[in-house]
């Protein structure tokens, strides 16, 4: 019999929602939006309350600061002693020395690769973390959050912009809105440059567009078919004597999830930071 | 089902942010730019210096590197090309020597070989020269020693004893005539 009253799209839609509360099942906390922290500008609505996305945000970047400065510490404390680079901090440093050459330089290039690498390393292990915090227990993954998302790709677009506009100039930057044609001319080349125009500009939007999305919908997707997955045990749980195989079977498909949503947050940071990279790349290779 | 009544009551405890997660709240873009830029440079001030600053000096260390042996190979080239253009010019310059010694020594030989010819003809001329002279001599040792033997002839001959210049014009005249036949 299928117990009804538990509604599963329910769950699901909260659990990967935003709210104003915290709850860790021996420690809840539950506050409501502060009326002083919302304005109005430009006809948008601002909420500047901190929700759990923000909460579990600044954690991640909290976390991620902590362990980046311990590396740093304990790479010049090694370095200083003469000894060889040892435990945690050499796996640390590997692992950023990997995003910044594998990732950056590699993309970028070797001038001005190492321009963008603090930006790019920033970023990466900022999405990693924040998706690692929604697979632990209580957490909540803030890129699977719309608005953070939109937020990193926004910051990526103009990144990716003005680094353009910095590098080739106006005259230069201009060039990649209107291209000059090859083989075109005169007034003809003029009017096809023009017409591009607009292309060029939707082809500029839609790459941050598709950051935004795919990190957005891969680690919700995520969270849906693991909460889906538990949900059989509320659906079929009182299945007299199926219940230990209905939740043996759902806990293993859940672990194997989990092991895929793993790796799913290292990709996803992955694909972000090198699409943002490769982006810049092509901006500071356009001529 | 103490986690069933988690879930319910966290269903029931919303705060009224959001909702659902497609919605795109405005305040929680400005957090995420607050947080991360924070991160950003907070990271960049303390920790990633750190980090990649071994790095970071090597590949300085190694362009530097790069750019010296390619200043040494610049400088190795361009002594070459003087080096090149030396033996060049040594060459060139040889080979005018040579050119200048095959033409003093030709210029030489000409020389030696027109005194050599001029001395040989100098010889030739003063042999012929000494040659007629003592013929000439000898012809005329030879025609006193006629003369004499004559005159002894004649003396034996006619028995007497002749006024010796006298004679001595007789025998010559007709000496002279005998030559004058010959």
């Amino acid at each position: 019999m299928i117990q009804t009253e538990v509604d599963i799209g329910e769950i699901l839609m909260h659990h990967t929602a935003d709210a104003y509360s915290l709850d860790f099942s021996f420690f809840q906390i539950e506050w409501h939006s502060w009326p002083w922290a919302e304005f109005s500008l430009l006809g948008i609505h601002f909420n500047l309350t901190p929700t759990k996305h923000v909460v579990f945000m600044v954690v991640a970047a909290a976390l991620l600061f902590l362990c980046m400065w311990m590396t740093g510490r304990l790479l010049e404390k090694q370095r200083a002693g003469k000894t060889a680079p040892k435990g945690f901090a050499n796996a640390m440093e590997a692992f950023v020395l990997w995003v910044r050459n594998d990732i950056v330089i590699a993309n970028i290039g070797e001038h001005d690769g190492p321009r963008f690498a603090p930006y790019i390393m920033t970023l990466f292990f900022f999405i990693l973390i924040a998706n690692v915090l929604g697979l632990l227990p209580w957490g909540a993954a803030a890129t699977g959050n719309l608005g953070v998302t939109a937020a990193l790709a926004i910051m990526a677009l103009f990144t990716i912009e003005l680094s353009g506009l910095f590098k080739l100039g106006f005259k230069g930057y201009m060039r990649t809105i209107f291209p000059s044609l090859p083989g075109m001319g005169g007034v003809g080349g003029l009017m096809m440059s023009v017409a591009m125009g607009p292309i060029e500009i939707l082809g500029k939007l839609v790459k941050p567009f598709a950051l935004c999305f795919r990190l957005f919908g891969n680690m919700t997707a995520g969270h849906f078919v693991i909460l889906t997955l538990f949900g059989l045990i509320f659906m079929f749980g009182n299945l007299e004597g199926w219940r230990w195989a209905i939740g043996a079977a759902s806990a293993t498909l859940v672990l194997g999830v989990m092991g895929l949503e793993l790796i799913v947050a290292f990709v996803q940071a992955y694909v972000f930071s090198i699409i943002t990279a490769v982006l810049i790349g092509m901006m500071m290779h356009e001529h | 089902m103490y986690s069933l009544a988690l879930f319910l009551q966290e269903g029931h405890s919303e705060g009224g942010a959001s909702g659902g997660p497609f919605t795109l709240e405005p305040g929680l873009i400005i957090w995420t730019w607050i947080v991360f830029i924070v991160l950003f440079f907070m990271l960049k001030k303390f920790a990633w210096p750190h980090i990649v600053r071994l790095t970071e000096e090597r590949e300085r260390t190694i362009q530097k590197q790069l750019a010296e042996a390619a200043r040494l190979n610049e400088e190795a080239k361009a002594s070459l090309d003087e080096h090149n253009k030396l033996l060049a010019e040594a060459k060139d310059r040889a080979h005018e020597l040579v050119i200048e010694a095959k033409t003093i020594g030709e210029k030489e030989r000409e020389r030696l070989l027109a005194k050599a010819r001029q001395e040989q003809e100098e010889i030739l001329k003063r042999a012929k020269r000494e040659i007629e002279g003592e013929r000439d001599r000898a012809v005329a040792e030879l025609r006193r020693e006629a003369v004499d033997l004559s005159l002894a002839a004649a003396a034996k001959l006619i028995q007497q004893k002749l006024d010796d210049a006298g004679d001595r014009k007789i025998v010559e005249d007709y000496l002279a005539t005998l030559e004058d036949k010959s």
